[in-house]
Order: C-alpha cells, then sequence, then structure tokens
C-alpha cells in the first residue's frame, strides 16, 4: 500500500514537472537578447551598465534593484549573532578567566599568522570596496576578515576583541545603511534608491550608493561574524 | 622573446599539473594522517606554485599578480598542514607504524642454515 503511494506520489511529481517543461523547446533560449529583453534577468543585463555604471551585475541587482532586501539579510545577521550571544552568555565568576584555547598555539603557527593576518585583512577590505566592480562584495569580504580574525584566535591564547568597538561598528555601518536609505527619501526618490552621480563604468568611485552600502555591509558583517566567534571560542572549560 | 617565455609557461604548467597528480596518489595510497598530510602538502606546494607561476608565464601581464599568490602559497600551506598534524598528534592519532620490515631475513636465515 505504502509503496504505491509513493509510486503514485512520483508519478504526480514527474508529471507536473514534465507538463510545463515540455511546452520549452530543448535549448531555447528565452532570456530574449540585451538590446529587446523578454525576461528580468536580460532586463538587469542590458539596462545595469548604463543605468547604474556597475560592471558586477549581482552586486547591482543585490544592492540597488533589491537593496530592501540586503537590509533585510543584513539584520537577520544581526539578529542571529545577537540570539548566539545571548544563548552563550554566562556570567563571569570571581577569579574564574575566560580560557579559550586550552594549550598554546606552535611558535610556527604563531608568526606565521602574524606574517598571514595582514594579508588577509587587505584581501578583504579589496573584495568589499570592490564589490561593485569585480566578483565578490559586502558579505564575502566580511566574512574573509572574520577567517584572518578567527586565524589570530586560533593562534593567540589572549587574542580577544573588544565587544564595545565590535558593537559601535556594527551599529554605525547598519545605521549608515539605513540612512542611505533614508537620504534617497529625502532627495525625492524612493527608499535605496540611487541619488549620488554614478560616474563611468569600471572605475573605482562609480556606482553612486553602491560601494558605500558594501563597505557598510562588509565592516557590519566582519564584526558580527567576529563578535560570533569571540563568543563561541571563550566558552569556559570547567 | 614573448613565445619563448609562452612554452616555459607551458612547461611550469606541466610540471605542475604531474606534481599534483603524485600528491593526490600519495593522499590515496600512503597509510595514515601524517604520511597522507605530508604527501598532500608538499606536492600541493609545489604543483600550485608551479602551476600559477606558468600562468604568469604565459600572459605575462598578469605575473605580479602570480608572484604574490605564490609567495602566499609559500607561506600558508606548509603551515596550515604543520598545524593540522599538530593537532592530529594532540587528539592522539597514533602514527601509522609498520612491523619490522626485513625483506633479506628469510634469506639470510636460510643461508645460515644451508
Amino acid at each position: 500500500m505504502r509503496k504505491l503511494l509513493v509510486l503514485f506520489l512520483l508519478a504526480v511529481i514527474a508529471f507536473s514537472l514534465y507538463k510545463p517543461l515540455s511546452t520549452i523547446e530543448f535549448g531555447a533560449d528565452r532570456m530574449g537578447s540585451i538590446e529587446n529583453p523578454t525576461t528580468v534577468g536580460a532586463y538587469y543585463l542590458s539596462k545595469t551598465p548604463s543605468e547604474l555604471s556597475v560592471a558586477n551585475v549581482i552586486t547591482a541587482i543585490v544592492v540597488n534593484y533589491r537593496g530592501f532586501d540586503t537590509l533585510g539579510e543584513v539584520s537577520v545577521l544581526f539578529l542571529a549573532a545577537t540570539g548566539l550571544g545571548s544563548i552563550l552568555y554566562r556570567r563571569r565568576k570571581e577569579g574564574e578567566h575566560s580560557i579559550s584555547i586550552s594549550k598554546p598555539s606552535s611558535q610556527l603557527l604563531q608568526a606565521g599568522s602574524k606574517l598571514i593576518y595582514p594579508a588577509i585583512l587587505v584581501l578583504g577590505a579589496y573584495v568589499f570596496i570592490h564589490g561593485h566592480l569585480t566578483p565578490g562584495g559586502g558579505f564575502q569580504g566580511g566574512a574573509i576578515i572574520a577567517t584572518g580574525i578567527l586565524l589570530m584566535m586560533m593562534s593567540y591564547k589572549d587574542f580577544h576583541l573588544n565587544h564595545t568597538v565590535l558593537t559601535w561598528i556594527e551599529s554605525l555601518a547598519g545605521i549608515t545603511f539605513a540612512t542611505i536609505g533614508i537620504a534617497g527619501l529625502i532627495v525625492g526618490k524612493t527608499f535605496l534608491e540611487n541619488f549620488m552621480p554614478i560616474g563611468t563604468l569600471n572605475d573605482l568611485f562609480s556606482g553612486g550608493i553602491i560601494p558605500i552600502i558594501y563597505i557598510a555591509v562588509g565592516f557590519k558583517v566582519a564584526a558580527e561574524l567576529a563578535g560570533v566567534l569571540d563568543t563561541l571560542l571563550s566558552i569556559k572549560e570547567k | 622573446m614573448m613565445e619563448i617565455l609562452e612554452y616555459i609557461g607551458y612547461a611550469f604548467v606541466l610540471i605542475g599539473g604531474i606534481f599534483l597528480f603524485l600528491g593526490s596518489l600519495g593522499i590515496y595510497r600512503m597509510p595514515d594522517v601524517y604520511n597522507r598530510l605530508q604527501a598532500g602538502t608538499k606536492a600541493s606546494t609545489m604543483g600550485a606554485m608551479s602551476t600559477i607561476m606558468g600562468v604568469g608565464l604565459i600572459q605575462p601581464e598578469w605575473f605580479f599578480k602570480t608572484l604574490i599568490i605564490v609567495i602566499f602559497i609559500a607561506i600558508a600551506n606548509p603551515l596550515s598542514s604543520h598545524a593540522l598534524g599538530r593537532g592530529a598528534y594532540r587528539a592522539s592519532l597514533t602514527p601509522f607504524m609498520k612491523k619490522k620490515m626485513d625483506a633479506y631475513d628469510k634469506e639470510f636465515h636460510q643461508n645460515k642454515e644451508d
């Protein structure tokens, strides 16, 4: 009986997949041409260079066309970090030190991570500053910076982050994002709509508000992930 | 001149590919974590460095970028494998100790008996 039911369900799924797909000719181009876009994707591809002068179309979609969605994503990250912090929070008893790593790491790792750490930070900053020109952006750059901080945490026992500074960075970045959105309203356009000069394509200073927002997102993501890692590492051992 | 550089670059890429293949073979054949680590790290460091240098020679305008990547690999790759090996030892993974290998043993003992 159960097997019959499974077979029936599989048949239904197969039919409902086959029916809509059968109308499309195999290998047909449904995007339409750049000059005459028929779908949303082709529209973005055709309009992004002229409307925003942004080379990375994905960035243009994420930060400009769907900027409100990105604001939501950033706040989801913030909520996740806050939730983790509040779950793992424990009041420190007197005379108790946070023991993040039980034994010190080797001298080789310490010396090497000192060499690599600045390079990782520079790479992360590069990725989010050039978010509108090359693949990558605020989220990726922030994650790269957080991995650099994780490396330092693993190799140095007493490497700790100042949570007050992290909170400040996070809040300021979030405020920047929202302020730019509201500034669009004040200028007389819609929320998070571009109101700055767009410059020329493939310049570092181009794309209007996109680089500013992505730099803010980069700082925010880096601070949040670093805070999460610090909270996770500083769970006390009994 | 440019063509010579290009051929040298292809040679580098080929050498790198061979090293990467040998490294993957080592990871497949070696008996325990430590042996696999050394096979993987040594071969992949050399292979990746050589491949990337080769690309830099084929496309000379990328040369300095590839040089930076090569320097980064030279620092990061041995370091990471060192940390992995140390972590494996601290997690008390025992190294592979083969029984006493003595191919001549039988032969010489037989000779004594004769």
